[in-house]
């Protein structure tokens, strides 16, 4: 990665930037979305916060967001519903009266403040598609990157093996300038990739950048990969159509298309939901209102014998309904007699999506401890980024019910990888966005950032 | 500050209860956990500075240590390397690959909700502790790295607890040993040899008066070549005397209620020193689910043999290679006793410095000298001086070399056994860079020489002033010369060689 960036003194001066709310700030209060941390002030802030500051950037404040992470359409926080601010550029209907569709989630707040011009980018976390969800839904760029590339420090943790810190700006061209600042090695994130494994991987993404002619115009050389059960059922016959296009024209400009199967995928989501669920539930486990944030005090004459019925009070009032959902599902799935069974299985699952997706890729991982070359694989993959066009907040089912764990269907695969995966706007449909998402190997986070803006180029001609 | 002299005293009163329960019948079998606090200066996973017992409450706490949001663990890799070198110590197989996981339980001390431990891959596993007087090895299970949690004090008066972050986050290494103790006597032979191993080794200053060492002792009890009885657990004991009767007392009661026709149910106890009886904490069906998970932050811990044979170059001498080394050199069991207490009450360094040994300066003094004659000087004398003065190996005014000095002047007769003593004591209280020969000259402490016609005079002198004795003497009550040489050793303020003097004494008064 391009580090030496870094020290070219203050390359974001006056770029406006928004932060996540689960990412600590000492300047405002760091709240999750939670009435748990309703007034809590971090005492220190994110490295990613500082790392942003160094290089120039204004800090705007804070974004709303599911609370703690959790959720796909931004409806489970503390300071209310985010509404999705895109609307047709054909409607005559009056403001207030227009139909108020969800931004997704979890980091709806951060693609609502790109989409409605309040800041050049914004920050946001991603553990199953929360950043690539919501910048679908908005019609803005949205960027994970390899898990361990930027610092978790200061990220308040829902699922530390799968969060990732994301990058959201109105197109993909704005991303690598701010990537660049963050991708650094932080020998305070345990999980942080060291630099030698940062080195390896740039080598190996030069290489395929080499072989790709990445001028503007061409794309002699690219192999893009389209996996078959990134198509399910619930999949929305009118997003594909944006996508169809794309690479319609990608193959007119030299791209070689290969559908391929990911057979594991099926099992992802399940897989997902499991472990998200479980470091969730030990995750939260910390917030019992004692040390920090809200506490509420047991009523007089409750039995405060044990230490964990007094927790009850603060933990049954501070946690909304969807963070309780999952620390019970976790919880469960942690317990002596599930523990087999659903997280054993689940890590086995995720192990078996990792190879499903080093089988197709062009470049080794550089993480395995013998990377393989594959001449014949493919250099990225493409689907689209979500199932339809942003939900009507309307639909409880779309945004809380069974439908609503389905949008993380088609991104959740590459959280469990840890691969870096970009959701660019498509096009509309219906006069909604729809996102095509790019997903590489580990560590070609550039060369997933470069075919973004190739893509962007298609689309915008 | 304790006498190493007393260390090992027997607790007299346990040994009949404890034979009754032999006499009976019925074998005992032990197995014992010991936490034993890591000696680092910063703590497990965070920067924060490990603290004593007697420091001002949450003084050394840092965001992770508070379990605050978007805080994230950071191994301190010098407590890998004491865990490691305690490791070897106890002659465990390292392994390769070891893990760090989550185990979780509401407490208020425990600040994140879970502890970080090792429950599915261990630091170090299958190794053996040799007993020295019980003549038995016990095998030891495994060795894991955990977090130490906070400490809650209930205020009982005002009706709630208060919690002290300042151990929470300490390194602890959790040594589990099988169960192949048989008595509570070994059982505290094998806490003191764990004690004594890893103060030598410098992972742990094994204070367990102040909770540094904390053992849970597993009991069960079984008629000879018969299948082990059902096993209780005794958690938290704080000493060596209270595993002791904390062992006993559960014997005792798994004995009353078999031969009573009773089961004993498994269960998890406490024990009251004050009543010497054990109590029911928790039953086996009560027993939490800790809802074990591997730790997503931490990445696995990848031990080579590089790795291990860099701490095996570094490993300090172990208490048996110690033994064994100065048995060599001629020592004797007492000697060799008397200087390994007097190291194991000295105060250990953090990260593994394991500081001035009073082994080591013996092994300084003696280099060129003869080492019984050496041994004689530090045991008996030097160690009692610094006891009496409150002083150790550390802090020891009197350097290796003035030692040194010191003997040879006795030993070559320059100065009297007497006076060295003198010598070694002023030296003590007086520190200065004077060396010693010069010392013995201010104080007028050389030695006279034999044949000196000073000793003549004095002789002289003392015969003159004691006519009474000289009388006594010529009359055959030749003791009587003691009280002649007692007054020329005063008037001589030591110098002269007793011996000498009473043979001088033997010639002019045979005249």
């Amino acid at each position: 990665m391009p580090l030496e960036s870094v020290t070219n003194g203050t390359p974001l001066t006056n770029k406006t930037i928004a932060i996540k709310d689960n990412i600590c700030t000492t300047q405002f209060l760091t709240t999750c979305g939670s009435r748990m941390l309703q007034n809590f002030r971090s005492p220190y802030d994110a490295t990613v916060v500082r790392l942003l500051e160094e290089a120039g950037a204004h800090i705007t404040g804070k974004t709303n967001c599911d609370e703690f992470g959790m959720g796909s359409a931004n409806i489970h926080s503390i300071h209310g519903t985010v509404v999705n601010p895109h609307q047709s550029p054909f409607s005559s209907v009056p403001w207030h009266e227009r139909e108020e569709r969800s931004p997704g989630g979890s980091s709806g707040g951060s693609a609502a403040a790109v989409a409605a011009g309040m800041c050049d980018a914004a920050i946001g976390t991603d553990t199953g598609g929360s950043v690539r969800l919501p910048a679908s839904y908005c019609g803005v760029a949205g960027f994970k990157p390899s898990y361990g590339m930027i610092s978790r420090l200061g990220v308040v943790s829902y699922a530390d093996s799968l969060d990732c810190v994301g990058i959201l700006a109105k197109t993909t061209a704005e991303i690598p300038s701010i990537y660049s600042i963050l991708s650094v090695f932080d020998e305070r994130d345990p999980t942080s990739a060291r630099p030698e494994i940062r080195k390896r991987a740039s080598d190996f993404t030069q290489e395929l950048l080499d072989s790709w002619d990445c001028q503007p115009g061409t794309m002699d050389g690219l192999t893009i990969g389209i996996p078959q059960e990134y198509f399910p059922k619930e999949l929305n016959d009118c997003t594909v159509k944006p996508l169809r296009q794309i690479l319609d024209v990608a193959s007119s400009l030299g791209a070689k298309i290969v559908p391929l199967s990911l057979p594991m995928t099926q099992y992802a989501l399940s897989a997902y939901y499991v472990i998200a669920s479980a470091e969730a539930s030990s995750n939260m486990a910390r917030y019992d209102g004692i040390q920090y944030g809200t506490r509420i005090q047991p009523p007089h004459g409750a039995d405060t014998r044990k230490v964990s019925n007094v927790y009850a009070y603060t933990r049954s009032h501070g946690f909304g309904h969807e963070v309780q959902k999952r620390i019970l599902l976790g919880t469960y799935a942690l317990t002596a007699d599930a523990f087999d069974n659903y997280f054993l299985q689940a890590q086995r699952i995720r192990r078996l999506v990792t190879s499903d997706f080093d089988s197709v890729f062009r470049a080794p991982n550089p993480l395995s401890a013998n990377p393989v070359k594959k001449p014949h694989g493919v250099d990225v993959l493409l689907h689209p980024s979500a199932v339809g066009t942003a939900p009507f907040l309307s639909d409880s089912n779309a945004t809380s019910g069974l439908d609503s764990y389905v949008q993380d269907v088609l991104t959740a695969p590459a959280s469990l990888a840890g691969l870096p995966a970009l959701s660019v706007p498509a096009g509309l449909v219906a006069g909604w966005p729809v996102g095509v998402s790019i997903v590489g190997q580990w560590g070609s986070d550039e060369l997933v950032l470069k075919v973004g803006q190739a893509i962007e180029q298609i689309v915008a001609t | 500050m304790r006498s190493p002299f007393c260390l090992h005293g027997p607790v007299r009163h346990l040994h009949s209860a404890y034979d009754d329960v032999r006499r009976r019948g019925w074998e005992l079998v032990v197995g014992i956990e010991v936490h034993a606090q890591i000696k680092s200066r910063a703590k497990l996973f965070s920067n924060s500075w490990t603290s004593t017992y007697d420091e001002l409450a949450n003084t050394h706490v840092d965001a992770f240590d508070a379990a605050f949001p978007g805080s994230l663990p950071r191994l301190n890799s010098s407590c890998v390397d004491l865990a490691i070198r305690t490791a070897l110590g106890l002659n465990a197989r390292i392994r390769r690959r070891s893990a760090f996981d989550r185990k979780h339980y509401f407490y208020s001390d425990l600040t994140s909700g879970y502890q970080i431990t090792q429950n599915y891959a261990p630091l170090a596993t299958s190794g053996y502790v040799h007993l020295k007087k019980s003549n038995i090895d016990v095998r030891i299970k495994q060795i894991q790295l955990e977090q130490d949690t906070a400490k809650t004090t209930l205020e009982q008066r005002a009706g709630y607890s208060v919690i002290d972050l300042n151990r929470a986050g300490t390194g602890l290494m959790e040594i589990v040993s099988e169960p192949d103790i048989r008595s509570p006597e070994q059982a505290a032979e094998y806490i003191r040899t764990l004690q004594e191993l890893l103060r030598a080794v410098g992972s742990c200053d094994g204070h367990m008066e102040q909770g540094s060492l904390r053992c849970d002792v597993n009991v069960s009890v079984n008629r000879p070549g018969e299948s082990l009885g059902t096993r209780c657990e005794i958690k938290n004991l704080n000493s060596v005397k209270s595993a002791m009767l904390a062992i006993t007392s559960e014997t005792q009661r798994h004995v009353e209620l078999l031969e009573r026709g009773q089961h004993v149910f498994q269960e998890t106890r406490g024990f009251s020193e004050a009543k010497a009886q054990t109590y029911s904490l928790r039953s086996k069906e009560d027993a939490p689910d800790y809802m074990y998970m591997p730790d997503p932050n931490l990445p696995p811990l990848l031990i080579d043999d590089a790795y291990v044979q860099r701490i095996l170059e570094q490993l300090p001498e172990l208490p048996e290679q110690t033994r064994t080394r100065l048995r060599l050199r001629g020592l004797n069991d007492v000697d060799i006793d008397i200087m390994m207490s007097m190291d194991s009450i000295m105060e250990i360094g953090f990260d593994g410095k394991t500081g001035s040994k009073i082994v080591s300066y013996f092994d300084r003094v003696s280099q060129y000298r003869d080492p019984t004659v050496v041994a004689k000087w530090i045991t008996q004398r030097l160690c009692k001086e610094l006891v009496a003065r409150g002083l150790t190996a550390t802090n020891n005014p009197v350097t290796a070399e003035r030692m040194g000095e010191l003997i040879d002047m006795v030993q070559d007769g320059k100065i009297t056994h007497g006076s060295g003593r003198r010598l070694l004591k002023y030296m003590l209280d007086s520190p200065s860079a004077k060396p010693p020969s010069l010392i013995a000259t201010e104080l007028s402490l050389i030695a006279l020489p034999i044949d000196d016609e000073a000793l003549e005079e004095m002789c002289a002198e003392a015969i003159a002033r004691m006519p009474e004795e000289v009388q006594s003497y010529k009359r055959g009550r030749v003791k009587v010369v003691d009280r002649l040489v007692g007054h020329v050793m005063k008037n001589s303020r030591g110098t002269a060689n007793a011996r000498a003097v009473a043979e001088r004494f033997a010639a002019m008064l045979s005249k």
